[in-house]
């Protein structure tokens, strides 16, 4: 997790609206880079740098909800927060589900803005910290060997170590000093505690 | 005998006629006030002229503008909003029209206001071509010696004198002819009498004398009726074509106010956007006072563009007030590629959602035309919508709607709106002007018709052809120097 203070980006474009966004922001501490398409947008973002994304919904050629699966496509998490002049429901229910923080409508309060980016802001954070967790546990995995990995889809599916043994066509013993291991260096405090961790590595690590 | 009673004849005409002077000049006129022209010769219909108005009480001379002058110049149609000044502007209207000063056009057939000779000049006339006649024919007698003496110099007389006078002028002339003749040229010579041979011969010249002046009266009477008939038809159809005119003008708002609510979305992108930045500025310019020191110079700043932003907005609202006012048309000087530029900078938007992309080909320092800048404005907005609405469902790439201007050789201005979608079917090119043709879902097929008509009162003209490889090219033509098309 890095120490970089957030950005806001804003994507509008609308020169002046984007100037006043821009003023907002600074006005309230926020450091922010303006584009006027989502392809100077995509041109510049680092995926490292933490912060939220403006999205007006409207663009000449280009549609902001399009761009948000874009993104996901791309695995770009960045929280995006929309603001348009004409939604409609469908439009902020598909924004919505599609994971966007809020659906702002234009013109909007400082408050609602506030509150909104600050929302993106934390699901951002909390996001990275998830990422840098995983990161972690990730390289904690790829240390354990090939038979300690089977012990670990075991022991969390819930069998005794008789039982692995058994599948495993090994002694109970030998299962409970793989056990051990996988438990050190996973550095796990508890049975719960290697589960949840399995858990939050089950899309990537074990298949 | 005769004689006697042919003059007696002829003198009941003149008297009955006399009568019928003497009344209808004293007849008090009707609930219309008449209007004299000061200098009928400098009547033109597009320029304020002097009249005087009598009736109704009061006598006052005014500058009006007259919309319709007919050829005699014998009857005049009046613009009512040109009186320069109110008042009394009212009574000019016709009965049954209620004329608001400067609001509505009335039209008043002048038909009081024929130049007619006056009474003195008329008979004056004819006892004076009588006279000249006698000096004429005595002097040829006497000094050519002719053998007859030459009356036919009478008949001249009495045909000119019922042509410019009516038939009580030539039968005065012929009254005073046949005295004339009786006296100096008929035996016995210099007396009243009348020889018996003489007789027919006097008889036969009064009787021609009648005829004479019997015709010449009724030609010109006829003459006269048909050109107050041509005068009335004038009238009637500038009157006509002033009540076509606003019915094509309010058809025209009818559809603008159509063709604008197919725009809401980019009308209400078009303000909310420079409405956000107002407010956000705003909220900008509070927090930046509220800082501890209070940042002025970015708090300057940002009412200097929350002003930026207003006048924005404002000027978005004028534009739409200037396309949905409900306007006669006026004309004026405009420049085609300044209108062709505002439109599209209105409709770039639109262009944009719909994912097309509008091209610009302007020719530079075309001249002006003369239009109301509205209605062509509207023109253009529609053929440009048209030609948006031919990439709806089709699967083209590459949308784009090219506006061209040129100038050409015959001095019109030629604006062309080309679009890449499916075209028009040749057979098709003249039905899709025609009203309520429409291949639009929800399209009342009224766009090209009224299109059509604004052009046409332009004096241009609107034409579609399809390109050979696909697409549609809507090209209207507009002269540069139009003729005042609202009269």
């Amino acid at each position: 997790m890095s120490d970089a203070r957030p950005t806001i980006f804003v994507v509008d474009d609308d020169a002046s609206v984007r100037d006043a966004l821009c003023n907002l922001l600074e006005s309230l501490g926020f450091d922010t880079q303006l584009f006027a398409s989502t392809e100077q947008f995509r041109r510049a973002f680092q995926p490292q740098t933490p912060g939220c994304l403006l999205l007006d919904v409207r663009f000449p050629g280009a549609n902001g909800l399009d761009f948000q699966q874009v993104l996901q496509r791309a695995g770009i998490s960045i929280p995006i927060i929309f603001i348009t002049a004409h939604g409609d429901v469908p439009m902020a229910s598909r924004a919505l589900k599609a994971g966007a923080v809020e659906f702002l409508m234009k013109p909007f309060q400082k408050d609602e803005l506030l509150a909104a980016i600050e929302q993106a802001l934390e699901r951002d954070r909390s996001g990275r910290v998830a990422l840098a967790e995983l990161a972690v546990l990730q390289s904690r995995f790829d240390e354990l060997t090939p038979r300690e990995r089977e012990v670990l889809e075991l022991v969390v599916s819930g069998m005794t170590n008789k039982e692995i043994g058994s599948k495993l066509g090994i002694s109970e013993v030998t299962t409970k000093m793989h056990r051990g291991q996988v438990m050190r260096k996973m550095n796990a405090a508890s049975l719960a505690d290697l589960v949840r961790m399995s858990d939050k590595l089950q899309p990537r690590g074990l298949r | 005998m005769i004689i006697l009673k042919a003059g007696i004849l002829a003198f009941r005409e003149l008297i009955k006629h006399l009568v019928d002077v003497i009344l209808s000049s004293g007849r008090p006129a009707g609930a219309l006030p008449t209007i004299q022209v000061v200098n009928p010769s400098e009547v033109r219909h597009d320029l304020p002229t002097q009249v005087v108005v009598r009736g109704c009480g009061f006598t006052s001379t005014r500058s009006v503008r007259f919309m319709a002058v007919s050829r005699a110049r014998s009857s005049y149609i009046i613009d009512l909003a040109s009186m320069d000044s109110s008042g009394t502007v009212e009574t000019l209207a016709a009965p049954g029209s209620h004329g608001t000063p400067g609001k509505k056009r009335v039209g008043v057939a002048l038909s009081a206001f024929i130049m007619r000779r006056s009474f003195v000049i008329r008979y004056g006339a004819a006892l004076l071509l009588s006279g000249t006649a006698l000096l004429a024919s005595l002097a040829m007698q006497h000094l050519f010696a002719f053998p007859y003496p030459f009356l036919f110099l009478f008949f001249g007389a009495v045909m000119v004198s019922a042509w410019m006078g009516g038939m009580g002028a030539g039968l005065f002339a012929v009254l005073l002819s046949t005295l004339l003749v009786d006296y100096f040229f008929v035996p016995p010579f210099y007396s009243w009498q009348i020889s018996a041979t003489a007789e027919t011969y006097f008889v036969s010249f009064v009787i021609c004398a009648l005829v004479a002046s019997w015709i010449s009266s009724a030609k010109k009477q006829s003459e006269q009726a048909l050109q107050e008939a041509h005068d009335l038809l004038e009238i009637k159809v500038s009157e006509r074509t002033a009540a076509l005119m606003k019915t094509q003008a309010e058809l025209a708002h009818l559809s603008r106010v159509l063709s604008m609510g197919e725009l809401t979305a980019s009308v209400a992108h078009e303000i909310s956007q420079p409405l956000t930045a107002v407010v956000t500025n705003g909220h900008a310019c509070l927090e930046w006072l509220s800082a501890t020191p209070p940042n002025l110079d970015k708090a300057r700043q940002s009412t200097q563009s929350i002003i930026q932003d207003g006048t924005r907005a404002g000027a978005v609202v004028d534009r739409m007030r200037a396309l949905f006012k409900k306007e006669q048309p006026v004309t004026t000087w405009v420049e085609v590629n300044e209108i062709i530029q505002e439109l599209v900078g209105f409709l770039r938007h639109e262009a944009a959602t719909r994912g097309i992309s509008i091209g610009l080909d302007l020719a530079p320092s075309l001249p002006q035309v003369k239009a109301d800048s509205i209605q062509l404005q509207q023109v253009m907005l529609n053929l440009i919508m048209n030609a948006m609405d031919a990439y709806r469902g089709s699967t083209a790439t590459a949308s784009e709607v090219v506006i061209r201007s040129r100038k050409q050789a015959k001095g019109e201005i030629l604006i062309a709106v080309e679009d890449y979608g499916p075209g028009i079917n040749p057979e098709m090119e003249e039905k899709i002007f025609e009203p309520f043709f429409t291949t639009k879902l929800n399209g009342i097929g009224m766009g090209l018709s009224i299109s059509r008509s604004i052009v046409e009162s332009h004096q241009g003209r609107l034409w579609a052809t399809s390109k050979p490889n696909g697409g549609a090219v809507f090209q209207l033509s507009l002269p540069i120097e139009s003729q005042d098309w609202n009269e």
